[in-house]
């Protein structure tokens, strides 16, 4: 048989979420599937992992810098990190090759900038974190993201919504790559304080992110070394759900995020936001 | 006393060439032929009713079977009975049966004393009533042997006919070789089954363990997650999809041992890669596509 990928695999019967028994070679398959769909999205940016390769009931850690002993094919950048305050070797993923080697780590997550490696302070999205605080739950999340919608619309804006995979909701507007960061965050912080003012249940303020029965419409994530769970990224949760693109028309407040995990969202259709990277838009705020 | 083989290497090795020819005729996986000597004969009894049969062995636990050898001179081993007293090898005319009543306190049989209660095999498989086979749980299920007709065709046909399209069973009991059996026959691809059953008292009931005791009820939530998966996991039961991995490298090994070859410890393709390809064959379909 041909030889279709260059990663030699692992530990492929380690049982990485042990509550659905889904073995390493389950995870891995999901990630194979989904290449088409993620690539996109992960091309040119470098990456943040969660890496858990005893199983997400054990220890994992956080990974930036791509490991040592890495095969030579695999694409890195040297930049520098303001949090690390040093050079970091990031891993670049522009093939499936790429991605089925970080799916044989085990990086259960994998995060990605808003801006691209050409140009990191030009970010490509405007970033929505719309996070639930308990009693509050995802049903208010979506409450909160039709609100966001509307205004959205109203600014002549598409914008596109995922679950976060854990609480609550993102939304994302793309946008032409003439913005800084500062410009982007100040239009969803501007947006936040606009949804605040019409629904008592948003907070769009960094000092309120903590408080009860609250939406936090999360602005802050609009920065240079900020980073955003992938589109269809596993997520580190018993129930290995996964941050997923939804249309729009499809969201109910009766959702959950444990709808979307990796055995239900391999049967989702495969393209609700299948024109997002066509849709750079100029940011009008008012 | 067994007689020594004054070669027994070169012997050990014919028996395993004769072994090896079986296994290359008989691919291991394979159905096994039927056998052709009964183990026992005997009638099915309903009341009046007289159904002669013989019983043949249905289930073969084909596990890898090795021999022990002595390192040095690989001769086969073998296993003698040393007097905890005097450490002297007792023949088996000196051999007594002894019931344990207490730590080293034993009551004493000879065989003959034994015999004399034996259970007599009065070669009837007596029926007492008729069951739903699937209203007997499996945990009670022993051992299942083909019944087949003794000269009584047309009553096994109609016995047959009945179970079959009835769905039924016929509970009644059966005595093989030393000891009594609660029983089953039913029809099973065109032929009477018997199946031999544990006693209840021989199977634990489980509920008694104290872990469950500890147990909470599932979140509705959860038990919604948990049926989604069965959902999505759910399937016609084939039992040719499982097949002993450890026996078939073995016998792979065995082959290449007779043939002379070296054996070295190679990683074999595993299921799990093959089903990552078929999966990553399609992702690069697509992917060409765009």
């Amino acid at each position: 048989m041909k030889k279709l990928t260059k990663v030699s695999f692992s530990n492929l019967d380690k049982v990485l979420f042990p509550q659905l028994c889904v073995t390493k070679a389950r995870f891995i398959e999901y990630y194979i599937k989904m290449a088409p769909q993620m690539l996109p999205f992960l091309k040119d940016r470098p990456l943040v992992l969660t890496r858990y390769p005893e199983g997400v009931d054990k220890q994992g850690f956080y990974a930036k810098n791509a490991p040592n002993g890495m095969p030579d094919w695999v694409q890195t950048a040297k930049l520098y990190s303001q949090t690390a305050r040093r050079n970091v070797n990031y891993i670049i993923c522009n093939d499936v090759d790429t991605l089925i080697w970080l799916a044989n780590l085990a990086a259960i997550e994998i995060h990605i900038p808003l801006s691209r490696v050409d140009e990191r302070e030009k970010p490509d999205f405007a970033f929505f974190d719309l996070d639930p605080e308990p009693p509050a739950t995802f049903g208010d999340a979506v409450e909160i993201a039709f609100l966001l919608k509307e205004k959205l619309d109203q600014l002549g804006l598409r914008s596109y919504v995922k679950t976060s995979g854990k609480k609550g909701l993102h939304i994302l507007v793309p946008v032409v790559r003439q913005y800084t960061f500062k410009e982007t965050r100040a239009f969803v912080h501007a947006l936040g304080i606009q949804l605040m003012k019409q629904n008592s249940k948003v907070v769009s303020e960094f000092a309120d992110t903590k408080k009860p029965d609250r939406v936090f419409v999360d602005y802050t994530q609009n920065s240079h070394g900020r980073t955003m769970v992938c589109p269809y990224s596993l997520r580190v949760t018993a129930d290995a759900t996964v941050s997923t693109p939804i249309e729009w028309s499809a969201l109910r407040k009766k959702l959950k995020p444990s709808d979307f995990t990796i055995h239900s969202v391999l049967e989702l259709p495969k393209a609700p936001w299948k024109d997002i990277f066509e849709n750079r838009q100029k940011l009008e705020a008012k | 006393m067994e007689k020594k083989p004054r070669h027994p290497k070169k012997q050990e090795a014919v028996k395993a060439q004769k072994s090896a020819e079986k296994t290359a005729e008989n691919p291991s996986m394979g159905k096994r032929a039927p056998s052709r000597r009964p183990m026992w004969t005997g009638s099915v009894t309903i009341g009046l009713i007289n159904v002669p049969v013989k019983l043949y062995p249905m289930i073969y636990d084909r596990g890898v079977s090795f021999h022990f050898l002595h390192k040095t001179d690989n001769h086969p081993l073998r296993y003698q009975k040393i007097c905890t007293k005097d450490n002297a090898v007792v023949p088996w005319s000196e051999v007594a049966k002894g019931y344990e009543v207490s730590k080293g306190q034993y009551v004493v049989f000879g065989q003959e004393e034994l015999d004399a209660v034996k259970p007599e095999s009065d070669k009837r498989i007596r029926i007492s009533k008729f069951v739903d086979y699937f209203s007997v749980d499996p945990v009670y299920f022993s051992s299942t042997y083909a019944l087949m007709p003794d000269k009584s065709g047309d009553a096994y046909s109609l016995l047959l006919q009945v179970l079959e399209k009835m769905g039924k069973a016929a509970a009644g009991r059966i005595t093989l070789r030393t000891k009594e059996y609660p029983a089953l026959v039913h029809a099973y691809k065109g032929a009477l089954v018997l199946t031999t059953l544990r006693y209840g008292y021989d199977v634990v009931d489980p509920s008694g363990f104290e872990e469950l005791g500890e147990l909470t009820a599932p979140e509705k939530a959860e038990l919604e997650l948990a049926k989604k998966i069965i959902t999505d996991l759910s399937g016609e039961f084939d039992i040719n999809e499982y097949k002993d991995t450890y026996r078939e490298k073995v016998e792979a090994l065995i082959q290449k041992k007779l043939k002379g070859e070296t054996i070295t410890v190679e990683k074999p393709p595993k299921e799990e890669i093959k089903g990552l390809m078929a999966a990553l064959q399609e992702t690069l379909k697509q992917l060409e596509k765009k």
